[in-house]
């Protein structure tokens, strides 16, 4: 049975349809990614399942519990970390820890507190006041609550926002050990595309309130074929040959580089290399790009895909 | 979730400083206008009319204001998304802030208590402890009343309207007759005072003052009354709360 299920979640603001029967499942241990574009739908299908909003219809289930009728005990096995939320600013670290700690009901609390300030490198912040941290120091002691029960579901909303690259990049490894070890269902929403490759197994593409698409994230990339294919020759070299090969879509630019789009790149790239060299042109270097979620993401959000 | 309102009581300098700072100016005041008019009339016992009305309504203004002000401040701190998304119920959010409200009534009553003893030799205990039990619980009773009422609507209508958790008890107060008769009322307030539990407690308190007994009926009464409106405000909350919810108005912090 998947850990998270929703079925046909309907949400309208006045005129406004945020959602337009979403339907999803995650299953236990799944690292999974929510994306698509502002006004998508990400934040009001998060904020429906904490319990923050009421959906107009639909029914979700965790932990195989109706959460309509169970939202307390659920509550009690679930978290969040969103980073355009905070917690109480006069309150030390510790003591804003302690008072997450306390109701979710966190056994062993000052030993949990301990390990997860040290898991996020922020020890030293223990018995420092929650406003006088920078908002990178701030975002992590946001993880720290959002872990703090060891959830066995985690939503993550925009976790990493204003973290910087080297800091950003030892908190996903921490979130990485974090899920590795507990097994925990994480729902992470970001528009940090590297990111998101990075830590999602799965993800659900959203757009205009429905889900246009839920699938690995490699299949996903593959929504756009085309790789292209820079090759780069010395300068000076004639490329009068090549301007006569008109199967592939291609340009010359700057004299020394040939940029080439394939539609087909499994079948495409072996004749165009194999063409370019006949022609007696000596390469220096290729590029293949291949598409990333980012380009995806563009396209979807422009409607093109 | 009483623990998080000790600690924010603890490392908050004003949080200590406003158990004491309007209820004192407030007793100073009434105080020295009480000796004044005392000098200059005939009548008996204005001065604890006067100082009495002014540390009983502490009370209610301390239990008012601190519920919605510990519920403003989860707003202000962008906590308020993570209380709510917590296993956390309403219930028990209120219960908690009750409890530190009460611990700061007590220490804001008995500071007045002693404050008015000091400087104008008024002892309020001259009622009886029953009296002060009855008049204080009617007081705190009310007093959340006003302030989950206030939290409701801040929750449906969001922080534009946050004034009203401080402002509300000064439009109370003048029909609440805490510092003169119900009796000296224009009839139309009267129709609205006598609506009012705490109008009940100032009259009772100046009939124990002046006759030394506890007119027990109206307080009963208002005692009763209070209980029920705050089954009505805990209603009335969870009712805004599930607007806010239906209204996705929740996760927009400022809510202005």
């Amino acid at each position: 049975m998947p850990l998270l299920e929703i079925h046909d979640l309907r949400k309208r603001y006045g005129t406004v349809e945020a959602l337009k029967g979403l339907s999803l499942s995650v299953e236990r241990g799944e690292f999974f990614g929510l994306l698509g574009p502002n006004g998508a739908g990400k934040s009001t299908t998060i904020n429906i399942l904490l319990g923050l909003i009421l959906p107009d219809s639909g029914t979700i289930r965790i932990f195989e519990r109706d959460f309509a009728t169970e939202q307390v005990v659920i509550r009690r096995r679930m978290n969040v970390a969103a980073a355009f939320t905070s917690l109480s600013g006069v309150l030390t670290v510790r003591e804003n820890l302690k008072v997450y700690g306390h109701l979710y009901g966190v056994k062993k609390l000052n030993a949990k507190i301990d390990e997860l300030l040290e898991r996020f490198e922020i020890t030293a912040l223990a018995n420092r006041k929650l406003q006088d941290l920078s908002s990178g120091q701030h975002t992590r002691v946001t993880l720290c609550k959002g872990l703090i029960n060891d959830p066995e579901l985690l939503l993550l909303d925009e976790c990493t926002l204003g973290l910087d690259p080297d800091i950003a990049e030892k908190t996903r490894r921490a979130l990485k050990e974090f899920q590795r070890e507990r097994q925990t269902t994480i729902l992470f929403t970001s528009h940090n595309m590297h990111e998101v490759e990075e830590l999602c197994g799965r993800i659900a593409f959203l757009h205009k309130g429905e889900i246009l698409r839920v699938d690995t994230t490699e299949r996903i990339k593959r929504l756009i074929p085309q790789q292209v294919v820079e090759i780069h020759v010395r300068p000076g070299t004639d490329l009068a040959a090549l301007q006569q090969w008109d199967s592939l879509k291609g340009e010359i630019s700057g004299g020394a580089t040939l940029r080439f789009v394939l539609d087909h790149p499994e079948e495409q790239l072996n004749a165009l290399l194999r063409h370019v060299m006949q022609a007696g042109i000596y390469i220096t270097d290729v590029q293949i790009s291949r598409p990333t979620l980012e380009d995806v993401f563009i396209k979807v959000a422009r409607e093109e895909i | 979730m009483t623990y998080k309102f000790i600690c924010i009581c603890y490392r908050s300098l004003d949080r200590i400083f406003d158990i004491v700072y309007w209820p004192v100016i407030s007793l100073l005041l009434w105080g020295f206008t009480s000796t004044f008019v005392a000098t200059t009339s005939s009548s008996t016992g204005l001065v604890e009319f006067f100082l009495g009305g002014a540390v009983l309504w502490s009370v209610f203004w301390r239990a008012q204001t601190d519920v919605g002000t510990f519920i403003l401040e989860d707003f202000w701190s962008r906590n308020i998304y993570n209380l709510l998304a917590s296993p956390v119920t309403p219930l028990e959010l209120f219960s908690a802030i009750g409890l530190i409200g009460l611990l700061r009534c007590l220490l804001s009553f008995a500071f007045l208590s002693l404050l008015g003893w000091c400087l104008y030799a008024f002892n309020i205990f001259h009622i009886g402890g029953i009296a002060i039990a009855v008049f204080t619980s009617v007081l705190l009773l009310f007093g959340w009343v006003i302030g989950i009422v206030i939290s409701a609507l801040i929750f449906r209508y969001g922080l534009r309207i946050q004034v009203l958790a401080w402002s509300v008890g000064f439009i109370i107060q003048p029909f609440s007759c805490v510092f003169y008769l119900l009796d000296s009322m224009p009839g139309w307030v009267q129709t609205i005072a006598v609506m009012l539990p705490t109008t009940h407690v100032f009259e009772g308190l100046r009939h124990a003052i002046a006759t030394g007994r506890l007119a027990i009926g109206p307080l009963c009464a208002a005692l009763g009354l209070t209980t029920l409106l705050l089954v009505a405000a805990l209603l009335f909350f969870q009712y805004a709360l599930m607007q806010a919810k239906r209204l996705g108005l929740l996760t927009r912090f400022e809510m202005a």
